[in-house]
């Protein structure tokens, strides 16, 4: 039997603290929503309440589109402004960096009452304001993720080998760029999807109803039909992520053996 | 092939308060492949940009056959070029690479392909077609590179320190692979690089660059033999800095009248003579009374050996010469050393 070296303790010590730190209150929480106190045992009575609960489709769909729709602002947005941050407008890189920044440090409150009292009436009475919304919250992490993968590959020569090629502007970032920097894409469409379909708060003081409000709602009649909802919610972000992950995936990452 | 002339004519190009290039002029021939050589920030990779179209001059023009090209953009000026850094696309195979310039020209696909496979043969690499570049070392990454520049038959191939990122052995072997092809194909080709044996060993002319203008232009042999200038003589080969007396037309060399050229106007006080390792002859003398030098080192570089001496008025030198005749010389022996040649450029000390 193999024992691990001094070296390797503090590491796998740190690794097993932050494993049971993040995983012991999922399985708590998995393991309370599967309690049916009445039976005295354990099923998916919970699940089944909420499943067959009238709105559960409605404002998942409702959560589900908005996240999408977010996603897409924000790429349309970030993906143009980093390419061309990265490829010759770095004189503004601090300038965006400080807008990226504003929502973290601009209280959720203010921005909610912000879009309440600066936007005009047909936006307020759309409930796709919210994804504009969710584009704004999720731009920090998004523009960091986005600019951090662009800044680890030579997109400049990369633009310019492909121009000299033959390659219009269009050609150069459809079949050039956008490739070379899908799983970039990819993790910063994570993050905002994310970030849109657990968003609570901002969506509250708007009052608007997404698929969190409507969580919170029923917890207040069912607290253990909530926590089903709240570890079925985790699993379907997850499992959707999976699937896009899989989706985009890049099409060959076989490493074969260097011939020199 | 589609090879043509390319002409600079008084190209300049500022960056804010900095010239980098000065009304540049330079012609290229058909076929030939001609060297820019300099320091680092002589202009020389601007000048690169600027044919290539990444770069547009503030003042002047760049022809290509006669046809000034510099309002197009680099996706209409039909230049290959190969880049310093990788610059393969990663997402593609090194066939796709090669293709990539044909796919933008609306080839179809099986010429394409048939194409690249050709190009890939042509660099020694039939059998990587499918690989993607990360599963491909440094110096297969620039020969597709290479093969992707010269896919569509470019007008003129834009080589930017292709070999400088490559190790030793590796270098020299792409350097003469290099040649071959231009040679073969016959593509007129400028090289933008900072290593003169590089340039001196590839290029049919070569252009010593200096703040952003060609000090200047002529075969490697030429450029060695008759630099025109102290900065030309100082950047190609290594050169010698002997103190001459001047009398009249002729000037006195380590006791020999030689005759010279200068790039000086007027009188100096302390003219120096360039003189090459290589034209210096040493011969031993019987005692120190008839001798200038006293040897110093020797270093063995192979078939041949570099020897150092102190000049009798203290200055340092070098001699070049065979291994076998430097078998002669020991460190502190007196000798005599002549100039081999009968003219030599002369500055201002």
């Amino acid at each position: 039997m193999k024992f691990l070296s001094p070296r390797q303790l503090p590491l796998t010590i740190g690794l097993l603290v932050a494993a049971i730190f993040v995983f012991f209150p999922l399985i708590s929480a998995g393991e309370f929503s599967l309690r049916e106190p009445l039976k005295q045992t354990h099923g998916f009575d919970n699940y089944v309440w909420f499943f067959t609960a009238p709105d559960f489709g409605k404002y998942l769909g409702i959560s589900f589109g908005l996240a999408v729709l977010s996603a897409l602002i924000l790429l349309v947005i970030l993906v143009p402004t980093v390419i061309w941050l990265n490829l010759g407008g770095a004189r503004f890189r601090g300038f965006v960096e400080f807008i990226s920044l504003l929502p973290l440090v601009i209280p959720v409150v203010a921005l909610a009452i912000g879009a309440q009292t600066a936007l005009p009436d047909f936006a307020q009475t759309n409930e796709v304001i919210l994804a504009f919304m969710f584009a704004v919250l999720a731009m920090p992490y998004a523009y960091r993720t986005l600019d951090t993968g662009l800044r680890s590959i030579p997109l400049k020569t990369i633009v310019e080998a492909a121009r000299g090629l033959g390659a219009s502007w269009f050609h150069t970032i459809v079949r050039v760029v956008i490739p070379v920097v899908r799983s970039t894409v990819t993790s910063a469409l994570f993050m905002t999807l994310a970030l849109s379909l657990g968003e609570f708060t901002l969506t509250s003081l708007l009052h608007w109803d997404t698929f969190t409000t409507w969580v919170t709602t029923m917890s207040q009649s069912n607290i253990l039909g909530a926590i089903s909802l709240s570890v079925f919610s985790l699993v379907a972000v997850f499992v959707l992520l999976l699937a896009i992950s899989i989706f985009i995936r890049p099409t060959s990452n076989t490493v074969a053996q260097e011939e020199n | 092939m589609s090879s043509t002339t390319l002409s600079l004519r008084g190209v300049t190009r500022r960056f804010k308060d900095t010239i980098a290039l000065n009304s540049l002029d330079l012609d290229v021939a058909q076929g030939e492949l001609v060297a820019l050589l300099g320091p680092s920030g002589c202009g020389k990779t601007t000048a690169l940009r600027i044919i290539a179209g990444l770069d547009r001059p503030d003042e002047g023009a760049v022809l290509v056959g006669g046809q000034d090209v510099s309002h197009l953009p680099p996706n209409k000026r039909n230049m290959g070029m190969v880049f310093q850094s990788y610059s393969l696309f990663p997402n593609l195979t090194a066939a796709e690479n090669v293709a990539f310039g044909l796919t933008m020209r609306n080839e179809n696909k099986r010429s394409r392909l048939n194409r690249a496979q050709e190009l890939l043969e042509m660099v020694g690499l039939p059998k990587h077609s499918k690989r993607f570049p990360h599963q491909l070392s440094g110096g297969q990454q620039q020969r597709v590179a290479l093969a992707r520049a010269l896919a569509f038959e470019p007008d003129v191939l834009l080589l930017d320190e292709p070999l400088s990122a490559l190790d030793a052995q590796v270098r020299a072997n792409l350097r003469d692979e290099i040649r071959a092809l231009q040679l073969k194909t016959g593509t007129t080709t400028i090289f933008v690089t900072h290593d003169q044996e590089e340039a001196m060993a590839m290029s049919d002319r070569v252009a010593v660059m200096n703040q952003g203008k060609i000090a200047q232009i002529a075969r490697p042999d030429e450029l060695y033999h008759n630099p025109s200038d102290e900065f030309v003589a100082g950047f190609v080969g290594q050169m010698n800095r002997i103190p001459v007396s001047i009398e009249g037309h002729l000037a006195n060399l380590l006791g020999q009248q030689i005759s010279y050229r200068s790039d000086w106007a007027g009188a100096s006080a302390n003219p120096l003579a360039l003189v090459r390792p290589e034209d210096l002859t040493v011969s031993t003398v019987e005692s120190a009374e008839h001798g200038n030098a006293r040897v110093l080192a020797r270093a063995f570089l192979g078939p041949l050996s570099k020897v150092s001496l102190e000049l009798v008025n203290g200055i340092e030198i070098s001699a070049l010469m065979t291994s076998a005749h430097s078998q002669g010389f020991q460190p502190g022996d007196s000798v005599a050393v002549t100039a081999a040649k009968r003219e030599y450029l002369v500055v201002a000390g």
